[in-house]
């Protein structure tokens, strides 16, 4: 009994793994070879030669770059403006406090796929579309981030805001040099999963940008590959060259990214 | 006293104030305008005129926009009970004591980390005819006659399981974590009682894993559906919509609506729907969850 949950468990693993390895091994045969039997696809010959074809002559490391560029914008920011806001909801007694939790609580219903033809015509009058702008403040509000990090404040006892102040120390001060590491580990899943959110947003960039020296690699990636359905390197160089920055990051902070993922548990 | 009272009010205002300004802006005020150019034929250059209610009715009477809904929940009533059962063996798999289990979660979980483009096209050649992998596995294993192929984005059945399959594979991940953390959360002490009395592994898992999970699979059940039902990207590279749009799901034909037919009046129209149907789904599940005390 106990081989066999093992057995079934490896299998598994194996499935889930088994298109990725695929994707890598694709991606270094020669363009142009037969396939007749599973086997062919991982015997040599292998090359890298499609991978400098597509480095130099497609715009895909631009592209690379933009959703670099984005989503880091987007993290800092998005995590920033909720942390304050989380702040402000969990610390200070203010006047219609609770609207303003209502408000913000509101946001969690609204599904952005539902907003983005009216944003789309907020976006063209506003006229940020096709620019960075465009592509990262609209989605920066997150109602999501906010009450979570909140409630992360909320375990922060009011004693040691206390003293602070009575050491003269300002708002600005209780909130950057105390309040802030103190809710770090939340701060990091959040920023993570904000990152990997921005890296993966698709419908957004793909209605807002049609320059293409701003897209962002999820609708860069379609505009290349249509081109070449026939043979499978090249679409598997694109994907393992859109995949491995991702990658890395999730080997590196794959404790963060599951925290942040089970935080995301509570809200329901 | 009157003093302190601005004072917090003027400090919470600066501390909300760069949220309030990129939320009322890029999520209410589209929302307001959404309702205002569903009244309206308006177009990707400009506002047209005022049509009424012409767009909903328009709406009500357009059976390609019913069935895209259809399309839709379809995919949320294929996907969101396996989604389900999945996860919770995949998270029974990366719960036991084993050297192997930061593997496992690792290996369930990496696929969700991938672009939805790239998940999409990696679907696109699996469940290709002659070349693709699913097709050339099966006919290694014998499965499948060598002379024979199987069609599986031609024919909507099929498309169906394709697109299903894809997607339990590259999300699962997502509600794997849940679970996950959900059973490392279970008490050890819960289970060494449970042994003492003699139970087994099958009524472990019965009446003591599952019954606490129940909380964290109500929540998982409600993200999942509405996840579900916004699916796009990948149904669009893998079918394109197709065969014949009947794969094709309501966030393609809003877009299509929208920007390819030019008509953003309508597409406002239809999104609100969307919005209305997703407020209804999720309040089921609210209204599912609180009906016994849950």
């Amino acid at each position: 009994m106990k081989w066999i949950i093992r057995l079934f468990s490896m299998l598994l693993a194996l499935l889930f793994i088994f298109p990725l390895i695929w994707m890598l091994i694709v991606s270094v045969k020669v363009e142009g070879m037969k396939i007749t039997t599973l086997l062919d696809w991982f015997t040599p010959p292998y090359s890298f030669a499609v991978y400098q074809e597509v480095m130099t002559q497609t715009k895909l490391m631009q592209w690379v770059w933009n959703s670099f560029f984005v989503a880091v914008c987007v993290m800092v920011l998005t995590v920033l403006m909720a942390a304050m806001a989380g702040y402000a909801m969990s610390k200070i007694n203010f006047r219609y406090k609770s609207f303003m939790f209502f408000f913000i609580l509101a946001g969690l219903l609204i599904p952005g796929e539902a907003i983005l033809i009216p944003l789309y015509q907020v976006a063209k009058d506003l006229d940020i579309l096709n620019s960075y702008q465009g592509l990262i403040f609209p989605v920066l509000a997150s109602p999501f981030a906010i009450i979570i990090l909140k409630s992360f404040f909320d375990g922060v006892p009011n004693d040691l805001i206390e003293s602070v102040q009575i050491d003269g120390g300002g708002i600005w001060r209780i909130f950057g040099s105390i309040m802030l590491p103190l809710v770090r580990p939340a701060l990091a899943s959040m920023a993570i999963l904000t990152f990997i959110g921005s890296w993966n947003n698709f419908l957004w960039p793909f209605l807002s940008v049609t320059d293409d020296n701003l897209y962002t690699l999820p609708m860069g990636i379609p505009t290349l590959m249509d081109q070449y359905t026939e043979d499978y390197v090249k679409p598997m160089v694109i994907n393992t060259i859109s995949s491995i920055p991702i990658m890395i990051l999730f080997l590196i902070f794959e404790r963060q990214i599951v925290k942040g993922i089970s935080m995301s548990g509570i809200k329901g | 006293m009157q003093m302190n009272r601005w004072r917090a009010d003027a400090q919470a205002l600066l501390f909300l104030l760069p949220f309030l300004v990129v939320y009322v802006v890029f999520t209410i005020w589209p929302m307001i305008k959404g309702l205002e150019m569903s009244f309206y034929k308006w177009t990707l250059i400009k506002k047209m005129k005022y049509v009424g209610l012409d767009n909903y009715n328009q709406m009500l009477q357009d059976t390609a926009f019913w069935s895209a809904v259809w399309h839709s929940l379809l995919f949320v009533i294929l996907s969101t009970p396996a989604m389900i059962v999945l996860a919770i063996v995949l998270a029974l798999i990366a719960n036991r004591r084993s050297r192997l289990q930061k593997f496992y979660r690792s290996v369930f979980f990496l696929p969700s980390i991938l672009s939805v483009a790239v998940a999409s096209f990696l679907g696109l050649f699996i469940f290709q005819p002659y070349t693709g992998l699913l097709n050339t596995l099966l006919h290694l294993i014998g499965l499948l006659p060598d002379n024979k192929e199987i069609f599986w984005l031609n024919e909507t059945n099929l498309a169906w399981i394709a697109v299903t399959l894809l997607t339990l594979w590259w999300t699962v991940g997502f509600n794997f974590i849940l679970y996950l953390s959900a059973m490392q959360d279970i008490p050890e002490d819960v289970y060494e009682a449970a042994r003492l009395d003699g139970a087994n592994d099958s009524q472990i898992f019965w009446r003591i894993t599952l019954p606490m999970l129940s909380g964290i699979t109500k929540t998982i059940t409600m993200l999942q559906i509405i996840a579900s039902f916004k699916v796009f990207l990948q149904i669009y590279i893998m079918t394109g919509g197709g065969p014949l749009d009947q794969t094709r799901p309501i966030i393609q034909y809003i877009w299509q609506t929208g920007f390819r037919e030019n008509n953003l009046g309508y597409a406002s129209a239809m999104s609100y729907m969307l919005f209305v149907i997703l407020l209804v789904l999720s309040a089921f599940q609210y209204w599912l969850n609180n009906r016994k005390g849950a």
